[in-house]
């Protein structure tokens, strides 16, 4: 309970919290909404615009105040609707009106401006002003997504206080004083924060505008629908503004448990895709391998898929039919695509990537915003400033505002490794004995030999950690930071629990966690926006949907009287291994549902050259689609309703926002629902002839949803965690689901000997070793349909440390090889001061160089081994 | 390639270590690469930026805030002429059109040789010896006051000096020491005087090398700091202060010791800051302590911190101070290796550091938060109080700004005692003070008088009255920014009181005398345009209002004015005064209201002289209401 003190505005008394901001206890006590420009509720209060004034009591004297910078204490007294106060307020909107352009009939802002709002409410209704008009530029971009109209500006250092306090990128400024004062860049060095674009929805004039947006809304003509981000895990909430079947523009949605006020520029700029021209409208067939697609109906097309995964299961057994499905796809599409391969073609080999291969904890993080209580974050293996910027705002936040320290584990030095705090360089595949070396450093601790002498396996892992050898400063400081940690959280990322390494990589990593007292603050850092949906649903070759191992017996019976259909109890093939089965001629039908294993490289592609059939069910004619005998079209997050579930396992809503009546594109699930009915139709017909089959026939009815809420309700049966977790129930909020309803077999709470992999054999001939690295501005799919993101997005490289570069006699931008054992990408070479000696740095997504070329699988993270060599002429 | 050499690098790592945080180096970092390359190049800002660890756009930000620091490279000399209105008052017009026709350049403009770059400047401090230029030396740390430029002959002399040094490398260069040209000696104290009774602060400044540890301490000099950190707890000096209600000469008269009682109990370290910022026009008796007397600041503010239990005292004098600054360096070095400052101070146990820290070009910085901004490397912006300096000032520590003569005074207080400097002055406004008197009359110059003296006693006793004896026609009795007072408040007492009675305000006792024959319509844009000019932009009434209020003057001026124009005017005051940020906004109004209500029927003969048909102005057209995608290149420029 906060402790309450009385107030008096315009002669009413008030009980309000004491110490709050004026304009805030106002607001909240008495309904009051005092005018403002320069204050922000997420902003450090600044005094600046004087919008705000009202006349407050000083000892008998009235004066006029800010309110916005006032903290009430007991017994304050102020007027609000006082003749001066009223006076005070219009003149300063006389002033700031003198210079505004007042082009308010072709601003982006008009309509929900709040300089129109302010006038309106609390304008002078004239102006005196007869001289000229101080002129500044109009048209200054300050980057490649965001507009400045410094006429328009009227200085209340918003877009400043934004990039300082939460991005802490200095990156606007006030350049020079009084009234020639505006707002600019440092010529050549654009804004380039990745939450830059929440500068364009705090301001509170037309002053900047989007590039991806201006001119393309009215702000009284659009369609807004309360919906979330796809692009990461984060899940932000995001309003979609459209109109006349376009999505014209994305701003940030406040959900303070997610993303408080905020969204990446990734979410708000690169959304072109869902309006993108060349979208598939329409299901293609081709007749014959080698043959055209040509376009046909639905029927035809979901006839033809039925047919043949059917006809494929039939004659050579339902193992050699194989789905991927992809972290992209929303709970109901994972949950229906694994219900269709489970119960109709009778196989477990469904996957996605990053699926099976990556060594998950279910739970996700507990709450987001737990990292702002913690005073040491460790991140392994992650990069969140690329990977999750809205999260990374909060570590910032953490490290500034809190004096939190960081731990980094991380192949390069990332962004946030100029935060107070220490940076460990750790190899890809050099995990475990990093970790044991981080173990070992603090178990000569003092303080932690004390709380975890209780620990069992406390013996075994001090006996395994013995032999340790002399570790670097770096593991060092670690260890001490981390030792004298009263609230350390622990965040790793899939690179850490992908691969083969990654049972010892868990365990070691855990040993740290216990080791420093926050076993019960690790947490697994989802990458992708649905990667803990489709793992709850069941997307997977060995999980049943709520985590339960497919040798669970139970569960199986539980979803088997459910689905009114058996299932196989054995485990499937996850994604490497269909792709093999594929190349070997063992797996002969594979449905990609948003899913492009050819973009990923030769292998990719050659499985689906070997296989029989192959269907792709996806927004655009993917490297994928191209090889397929099937495409149907999807359409995108923005066209269907849909759940996801976030990196807090967070389940929320993306309700259909758009809709194109130009195209027969439809939704995951109701294509997938139709497949289902085409297919159980097909599959009694079938049955009446042939008692022999001995496929499972499902039954039509199983498959009637009216609508994705349907879906969600089969899956709220289905997964007991989201037993309450209805349409209705999410809100425009979401919902976690609780973490000990999940199924899921959490790690053990013991300290381990675990000992380190084996080295890779043969350094010589390949020197060096492979990291992949994330950026934000990536060259995928979605991202490529923008025409901005070719300007903001690297060019794909090779990063290189600055000594392996003067080692090797090689300078930035030359051409390059790098080859592994399993194939070689020739790029221009980066010198790059965050990759560390010893490895070479090439970004996932990036057009025309898939790194999944180099690597041992697709999602194998654990050090591939690869040389590099000048390419001739360059 | 980078810009900066090796050897102003490390001078750069020299600055910032000299300071508790390297960012206060800033300014003095961005001097340093001036002083190498001339200007400050952005690629130079990129390169600063980088060894403070920096965006490069916050170091931007701060150059441009700074008018002593520039994007663009100036002539060999930058010759920066006065034309504030103490200047104004004495012939800057004449002076500046003399320099241009000589020159034949105008402002911002620089001659074919490359040797002159001509501009206008806000006042400078030598409001005594007007009118005055300020004369910088591209890249050979040299600054020098050219004053008393009366006359095309002393133009001509100080422009062939100037030609004559122009080769010469900068070791050779004369002694930056204040100059008139052709004059000899031409250098020394300008003129000052004192009530008989109270020559404490100027007794030393006409003794040969007064500014020398040795004849300040063949003067008495640094007994009484010796004395009171033997034998005084700090307790017993801030008794002292406080008893003798020693009030702050900056502007708004605060008593020092109950200032310094603020400090919150226990909380260290303490910061003293001293402020020469002295930039109110019409203000110039800090200068002539910290030329001519520095050794007198020095054993103040020893004293001071002693009394506040400081270490770290820093001086922020205003940049255009270029031999102020020297001269204050020096005695800093002197008193340190003497051991009268650094660890163990007079064998004590003491320690007191001292920073000098130059400031470079803004007015506003004499606002002690907007100092602390400032001094912390930070564009000179106010800051919100509360939290009040002595709760959380530089680096947000427990800080005490003081101005140069307050903190002086402390010497002869502690000496003497409380109820010595209580003997003069009002009950209210004890003791005495130094009195800047500038303008139309025959002697300008500094005068440490009792606070209960007259307006009239100043100007006609000790200032000699008029100039040719013409008569008065308003009074500035405390620096440019306060209200104008008519002649029947000549026998005003000039304390804080009474002349506040009188419908004015002390502030930093500059008096400036405005005789008939003076163009108020002229004199009030001026005055405004010197306002609009040092506006930090941070509040809306100030930055807007302040530059609308300059631009109808100048249409007035222009001779497009209508009556009603001045009602407008006076209107728009209220505002700015009531509702900005910091106390500029009311300084800015002050003088142009309280003009328009002393001579209200001047302004009016103006517009009916000028504008007898009584038309307003015809605007432009604008904007043109369609939307424009001819965006620039994606490209950003660069």
């Amino acid at each position: 309970m906060p402790d309450l003190v009385t107030i008096t505005i315009d002669d009413v008394e008030y009980k309000v919290p004491n110490g709050a901001l004026l304009t805030d206890a106002a607001r909240q006590a008495a309904g009051i909404d005092i005018p403002v420009f320069c204050s922000h509720p997420k902003l450090d209060p600044l005094g600046a615009c004087r919008m705000c004034l009202v006349e407050q009591d000083m000892r008998g004297r009235w004066g006029i105040v800010t309110a916005c910078t006032v903290r009430v204490a007991e017994g304050m007294k102020f007027r609000y609707a006082s003749p001066l106060a009223v006076q005070a307020r219009e003149e300063t909107l006389e002033f700031i009106l003198t210079n505004h352009p007042l082009d308010c009939p072709i601003c982006d802002k008009g309509g929900e401006c709040p300089l129109q709002d302010q006038t309106l409410k609390h304008g002078p209704g004239h102006s005196e002003f007869r001289e000229l008009k101080t002129h500044k530029e109009k048209r200054h971009p300050i980057s490649d997504l965001i507009l400045l109209d410094q006429e328009r500006c009227i200085i209340c250092w918003r877009c400043i206080r934004y990039l300082e306090e939460w991005e802490d990128k200095p990156q606007l400024g006030l350049y020079q004083r009084g009234n020639d004062t505006v707002v600019d860049h440092f010529p050549g060095q654009p804004v380039d924060a990745k939450t830059s674009g929440n500068i364009i929805d705090i301001c509170p004039v037309g002053a900047l505008t989007n590039r991806v947006s201006r001119f393309r809304y009215r702000p009284w003509e659009i369609e807004r629908t309360a919906s979330i981000c796809t692009h990461c895990s984060q899940g932000c909430n995001i309003r979609m503004d459209t109109r006349i079947h376009e999505l014209r523009r994305i701003v940030a949605r406040p959900n303070q448990a997610v993303n408080d006020d905020w969204i990446c520029d990734k979410g708000r700029f690169m959304h072109a895709f869902a309006d993108a021209p060349d979208r598939l409208t329409t299901p293609l067939i081709r007749d014959h391998k080698g043959g055209e697609l040509r376009p046909a109906s639905w029927n035809e097309a979901l006839g033809l898929v039925a047919q043949r995964l059917a006809f494929s299961a039939d004659i050579h057994g339902s193992q050699s039919v194989g789905a991927l499905g992809s972290a992209r796809l929303s709970n109901e599409a994972a949950y229906l695509l694994q219900k269709l391969m489970r119960t109709l073609v009778g196989s477990n080999n469904i996957d996605h990537r990053g699926g099976a291969a990556v060594l998950a904890d279910p739970r996700g993080l507990n709450a987001i915003r737990e990292v702002e209580q913690a005073d040491v974050i460790v991140l392994a293996g992650a990069d969140p400033s690329e990977e999750q910027p809205v999260l990374d705002l909060f570590i910032r936040r953490a490290v500034r505002r809190n004096k939190a320290k960081l731990l980094i584990i991380h192949p390069r030095r990332i962004e946030d490794a100029r935060y107070p705090g220490v940076y460990v360089a750790c190899k890809p595949g050099e995990e475990v004995p990093t970790f044991n070396q981080l173990s070992h450093e603090m178990l000569r601790k003092e303080a932690v030999r004390d709380r975890s002498a209780k620990l069992s396996g406390f013996a075994e892992l001090e006996a395994a950690l013995r032999n340790t050898d002399a570790v670097s400063p770096d593991i060092n400081a670690a260890a001490a930071l981390l030792a004298g940690a009263a609230r350390p959280l622990i965040l790793y990322g899939p690179a850490v629990v992908s691969g083969r390494n990654a049972e010892a990589n868990r365990a070691a990593l855990l040993n740290v966690a216990l080791l420093a007292g926050c076993a019960d603050r690790i947490w697994y850092l989802a990458p992708e926006v649905n990667s803990v949906g489709v793992r709850d649903m069941g997307l997977l070759p060995a999980a049943l949907p709520n985590h339960a191992p497919i040798s669970d017996i139970a569960a199986r019976e539980r979803l088997e009287k459910l689905w009114g259909a058996k299932m196989p109890a054995k485990a499937g093939l996850d994604m490497d291994a269909m792709l093999k089965a594929a190349v070997a001629g063992e797996l002969r039908a594979l449905y990609l549902v948003g899913s492009d294993p050819a973009a990923l490289g030769p292998q990719g592609e050659a499985a689906l050259r070997a296989a029989d059939f192959v269907v792709v069910q996806d927004l655009f004619l993917t490297a994928s689609a191209q090889l397929a005998d099937v495409v149907l079209p999807a359409v995108s997050w923005a066209e269907a309703d849909a759940t996801y579930t976030n990196v807090e396992r967070r389940v929320q809503r993306a309700p259909q926002a758009l809709n194109n009546p130009r195209s027969q594109a439809a939704p995951d699930w109701l294509i997938l629902s139709e497949l289902g009915k085409v297919w159980a139709a097909f599959t009694a017909e079938d049955a009446t002839e042939s008692k022999k089959s001995k496929r499972k026939s499902g039954e039509a009815k199983s498959w009637q949803y009216t609508n994705a809420q349907a879906v969600l309700d089969e899956i709220a049966r289905a997964v007991p965690a989201y037993d309450k977790l209805t349409w209705d129930a999410l809100g425009d909020e979401g919902r976690q689901w609780e973490a000990a309803r999940s199924a899921a077999v959490q790690p053990a709470r013991r300290l381990s000997a675990v000992a380190a992999p084996p080295a890779a054999a043969d350094r010589a001939a390949w020197p060096y070793v492979l990291v992949t690295s994330s950026q934000l501005f990536d060259e995928g799919t979605l991202l490529q349909r923008n025409a901005v993101a070719a300007q903001v997005s690297a060019s794909p490289a090779v990063g290189i440390s600055p000594d392996d570069a003067a080692r090797e006699h090689l300078t930035d931008g030359v051409t390059v090889m790098v080859a592994s054992v399993n194939g070689s990408l020739i790029l221009p070479l980066r010198i790059d001061a965050a990759v560390q000696p010893g490895t070479l740095a090439v970004a996932r997504s990036l057009a025309g160089a898939p790194v999944e070329t180099l690597t041992n699988s697709f999602s194998d993270g654990a050090g591939t081994r690869v040389s590099l060599s000048a390419q001739k002429g360059s | 390639m980078t810009l900066l050499t090796d050897a102003t690098r490390t001078q750069i790592r020299d600055l910032m270590a000299r300071y508790p945080q390297p960012r206060s180096a800033l300014g003095p970092a961005l001097e340093a690469a001036q002083q190498q390359l001339g200007y400050i190049p952005e690629q130079a800002m990129d390169e600063v930026a980088m060894l403070f660890g920096l965006d490069a756009a916050e170091v931007r930000a701060f150059v441009g805030f700074y008018h002593m620091l520039h994007e663009h490279a100036p002539g060999t000399y930058h010759v920066e002429v006065c034309t504030n209105v103490p200047c104004m008052l004495r012939g800057a017009g004449l002076c500046a059109e003399q320099l241009k026709q000589t020159l034949g350049v105008d402002y911002h403009q620089t001659t074919a040789d490359g040797l002159f770059t001509l501009d206008e400047m806000e006042c400078l401090g030598s409001c005594g010896t007007a009118p005055m230029v300020a004369v910088t030396k591209r890249q050979a740390n040299w600054m020098r006051y050219y004053e008393q430029l009366d006359s095309p002959q002393r133009i001509g002399a100080m422009l062939d000096e100037l030609r004559s040094l122009a080769d010469l490398p900068p070791e050779q260069l004369p002694v930056p020491e204040r100059c008139v040209p052709g004059e000899q000696p031409s250098g020394g104290p300008y003129h000052h005087g004192h009530h008989a009774d109270t020559d404490t602060l100027l007794a030393r400044i006409d003794l040969p090398d007064s500014h020398t540890l040795a004849v300040y301490e063949a003067n008495g000099g640094y007994a009484v700091a010796r004395a009171a950190l033997a034998d005084q707890a700090p307790a017993a000096v801030l008794d002292t202060v406080k008893a003798a209600g020693l009030r702050g000469r900056g502007g708004a008269g605060f008593p020092a010791g109950m200032k310094w009682s603020f400090l919150p109990a226990g909380s260290y370290p303490r910061y003293l800051v001293v402020n020469c910022d002295e930039s109110e026009p019409g203000t110039f008796k800090d200068r002539l302590i910290v030329e001519y007397d520095p050794h007198l600041l020095i054993e103040g503010i020893i004293l001071a911190c002693h009394a506040i239990e400081s270490e770290h005292a820093f001086i922020y004098i205003r940049g255009e101070y270029f031999f102020a600054a020297q001269r204050l360096q020096q005695a800093i070095d002197e008193a340190r290796a003497k051991g009268y400052l650094g660890k163990g101070i007079f064998g004590t146990g003491k320690t007191l550091e001292i920073t000098v820290h130059r400031g470079a070009g803004a007015y506003i910085c004499g606002e002690e938060t907007a100092l602390l901004s400032s001094l912390e490397g930070y564009r000179g912006h106010p800051r919100l109080k509360p939290p009040f300096p002595a709760v959380e000032g530089l680096y947000r520590k427990p800080t005490i700004v003081n101005n140069v003569e307050t903190i002086s005074q402390v010497v002869a207080i502690v000496r003497n005692g409380a109820a010595w400097y209580r003997q003069w002055g009002s009950e209210k406004s004890p003791g005495f003070a130094l009195y800047a008197l500038s303008g139309q009359v025959k002697r300008p110059g500094v005068y440490q008088l009792p606070y209960n003296t007259t307006l009239r006693q100043l100007i006609y006793e000790y200032g000699g009255g008029t100039i040719d004896d013409m008569p008065i026609k308003s009074i500035i009795p405390g620096g440019l920014s306060m209200p104008h007072l008519g002649v029947d408040k000549l026998d005003t007492p000039m304390d804080f009181e009474s002349i506040a009675a009188a419908g004015s305000s002390l502030g930093s006792c500059g008096i400036m005398v405005v005789c008939e024959g003076v163009n108020i319509v002229q004199l009030a844009r001026r005055t405004m345009g010197f306002y609009r000019e040092e506006s930090c932009g941070k509040c809306t009434p100030c930055r807007e209002g302040g530059t609308w209020i300059e631009k109808i003057l100048e249409r007035i001026e222009a001779g497009e004015g209508q009556v009603q124009d001045l009602d407008l005017i006076e209107r728009l005051t209220w505002p700015i005064e009531r509702q900005s940020f910091c106390p500029f906004g009311a300084a800015s109004v002050w003088g142009v209201r309280s003009l328009l209500k002393l001579f209200r029927g001047d302004f009016e003969a103006y517009i009916a002289q000028t504008n007898p048909a009584g038309e307003g102005p015809v605007l432009p057209v604008r904007p043109i209401y369609r939307p424009d995608t001819g965006e620039p290149a994606p490209n950003l420029r660069v």
